[in-house]
């Protein structure tokens, strides 16, 4: 591992320059004794085009945070804003929509829809977000050709296999050009050369689409590819450290 | 993208599966609705193709006051000479009598193997519940007689082979289900009958065949008296004119005429079928011939009511119930199928909420599937019924109109069924898709 530096994330009076603004984020869940305190004021700031890496001890709240900025969560307290908007203070903005259209989600298993083929499963954010006819068609086939699965695209998830299998999910979480991408142990079924595939695969999209890219993940062999490490222990953010690539 | 179309194509097997079953519990549905249409159409259209709007019977019967049920359901018998004064009432079309009873030839039309099926499948189903003979193969065919005055109303109304009766004597024309065909000699009582003509579905409520001839012909086979009894009978007349001979030898000749014109006189009827014209008061004219003290007058909607509402009532309030029980058992099977189908999808429509998909797509999928199977499984299962219909031993009738209400309760069903269903659905947490950590 290479990281040289911590940088804790500093007051920010502008926040539409960041993909990902949240100030003082906190998650309780339960009441009375069975009160379990998730995150404690987390501050973090993501620009467009970085990318992240998450890691801590199981329960540091990671997937919590996770689930926060990917709006399927709601804060007990603190600020975000995704894109320069205000998710929960004023106006509340359709939350359905913003996963929809902002947003990409890899998960630790595929999660592919099974009735559909990696054609359809692709198109399914683009048929979604109402996108349809030539458009949608030639961003799939771009996407599928990108992540070299053009061949196996009328085969249905089960016909696929693993590394096919996540690499359709890769591919369905950028049909939409999400501004910001959310990875849940996207690499944790697959091996070293497979794993380091598909975080550089990430790492190129998230320079050519300048989306922000926060990976959780337990596996110290990504580190070589990211931009920066956020520590997480105990619901906070213990660490930030940019990653040296040359070390 | 059409998800629902999508998920069928890849389940297909386990969606025509289910899809079938539907099918088969619609048929049992449709095909009890079909039984008691076929029994409210055997109970009428003897009655309806007669195209009398009054039936004139015997008035003293079982119930005094009442006038009898006949000609159908009870005995009824006026002297054939009545209809002359009925045709000359102000609104009456026509007078037509008619002669009606149920009657049996020794042999039955060779039965068929899915009818040897039926009766062995009887067999089995009741052995526990009659007595032995009881359920033996029946070998006599039982029809109903009915004889007309041709040119008159009462007659075969719709010839399907042959013709109708044109010789005054010993010609009939007879339902096919009789198994009868036409040229073929019936020997009915003392007398030799040809086959003319073959009629369609006209049956009487017990769904026994009509056998129509001529007035006539029906007077003699039906009323005249066994020989035998009528040797006895004339034996006990000559026995009175012996004694006659003592006190008033003048009455002899009277009194025997008289009594041997009693005997063979066959000149009766079960009824007189009226027909009236067009904007003729019903209600006057039977008020009218209630005049004469002997008759009562039915219209034809009460004479297919007494047909109903006899024998067939309890089988029919019985049959109505059990389509009522099915219809809520199918309700519910199919609203269990749909309802476990879709919590089988609780992981994806979880992948869809994350992905944003509005509440609408996941309840468009569900609804599109639900209703689906809904109006497959109706069309397929009134399909199967109606190409089951000509086997069954009594007539079975379902319309588009029983298919189109089948239709719609089976719609609203699986609408409702994939509501609640997606309601509980969705209470699932996209976080779900998401690992612990």
């Amino acid at each position: 591992m290479s990281a040289n530096q911590s940088t804790a994330a500093a007051p920010i009076d502008t926040p539409e320059g960041f993909a990902i603004l949240a100030e003082g984020l906190g998650k309780v869940y339960g009441q009375g004794a069975s009160r379990v305190e998730a995150l404690k004021g987390i501050d973090l700031t993501v620009r467009p085009g970085d990318f992240l890496i998450i890691m801590g001890p199981s329960g540091s709240g990671k997937t919590t945070l996770l689930t926060l900025l990917g709006l399927v969560n709601e804060p007990t307290t603190g600020r975000l804003v995704l894109g320069g908007r205000e998710i929960y203070g004023g106006v509340p903005p359709d939350l359905a929509r913003m996963r929809r259209e902002e947003m990409g989600f890899i998960f630790q298993a595929p999660n592919l829809i099974p009735f559909l083929t990696a054609r359809e499963n692709v198109l399914l954010p683009l048929s979604l977000a109402g996108v349809r006819g030539e458009e949608a068609q030639n961003r799939v086939s771009q996407l599928l050709e990108y992540f070299e699965i053009a061949e196996r695209a009328a085969q249905y998830p089960n016909q696929l296999s693993g590394g096919e299998q996540q690499r359709v999910a890769i591919a369905r979480a950028l049909a939409n050009n999400p501004r910001i991408i959310l990875a849940d142990e996207p690499t944790a079924s697959l091996d070293t050369d497979r794993a380091l595939a598909v975080v550089r695969l990430l790492r190129r999209i998230s320079r050519e689409n300048a989306a922000a890219v926060l990976l959780v993940t337990h596996d110290h062999r990504l580190l070589t590819e990211v931009d920066e490490v956020i520590e997480m222990e105990d619901g906070r953010i213990a660490s930030r450290k940019k990653v040296d690539p040359e070390a | 993208m059409n998800l629902a179309f999508r998920d069928v194509r890849y389940h297909g097997f386990k969606f025509f599966s289910s899809t079938l079953g539907v099918s088969l519990l619609i048929m049992v549905v449709v095909t009890i609705g079909g039984i008691i249409r076929g029994v409210i159409l055997d109970s009428s259209t003897l009655i309806e193709k007669t195209g009398a709007q009054l039936w004139v019977v015997q008035k003293t019967g079982a119930h005094p006051g009442v006038g009898t049920f006949g000609p159908f359901v009870e005995i009824s018998r006026l002297p054939e000479s009545i209809y002359h004064a009925i045709s000359v009432i102000p609104g009456v079309a026509e007078a037509s009598p008619i002669v009606a009873a149920w009657e049996h030839v020794p042999q039955m039309p060779p039965p068929t193997r899915l009818m040897k099926f039926m009766y062995v499948n009887a067999l089995l189903n009741t052995r526990s519940m009659v007595k032995p003979g009881w359920m033996a193969m029946p070998h006599v065919q039982r029809f109903i007689v009915v004889g007309y005055e041709p040119g008159r109303i009462g007659g075969p109304p719709d010839i399907i082979a042959g013709r109708g009766i044109e010789a005054s004597h010993y010609e009939i024309v007879a339902d096919n289900k009789t198994g009868f065909h036409v040229g073929q000699r019936v020997r009915l009582g003392n007398f030799e009958y040809r086959v003319v003509g073959l009629t369609r579905h006209m049956v009487g409520f017990t769904a026994d065949p009509v056998i129509y001839m001529s007035l006539r012909d029906a007077q003699n086979y039906l009323f005249q008296t066994d020989p035998n009894l009528l040797r006895s009978e004339q034996a006990v007349a000559r026995q009175h004119a012996r004694e006659l001979a003592a006190t008033s030898p003048r009455l002899i000749p009277t009194v025997t005429a008289n009594e041997e014109a009693r005997l063979a006189n066959t000149l009766y009827v079960n009824a007189i079928a009226v027909k009236l014209r067009p904007g003729a008061n019903a209600r006057a004219i039977a008020a009218h011939i209630r005049r004469w003290e002997h008759l009562a007058v039915y219209t034809d909607a009460q004479e297919v009511n007494m047909q109903l509402m006899g024998s067939n009532r309890l089988i029919l309030f019985q049959l109505a119930l059990f389509r009522d029980i099915l219809v809520l058992i199918a309700g519910l099977v199919i609203g269990i199928i749909i309802y476990t189908f879709t919590l089988d999808k609780v992981h994806e429509i979880a992948i869809l909420k994350l992905l944003g998909a509005r509440g609408g797509v996941v309840y468009r999928m569900i609804l599109q599937e639900a209703l689906f199977m809904g109006v497959v499984g109706t069309l397929v299962g009134s399909g199967l019924e109606l190409l089951s219909e000509p086997y069954f031993p009594r007539r079975v009738v379902a319309t588009s109109g029983d298919i189109a209400q089948m239709l719609i309760a089976m719609s609203v069903v699986a609408a409702a069924a994939s509501i609640l269903a997606v309601r509980r659905a969705m209470r699932i947490d996209p976080r779900s898709v998401l690992s612990t950590g």
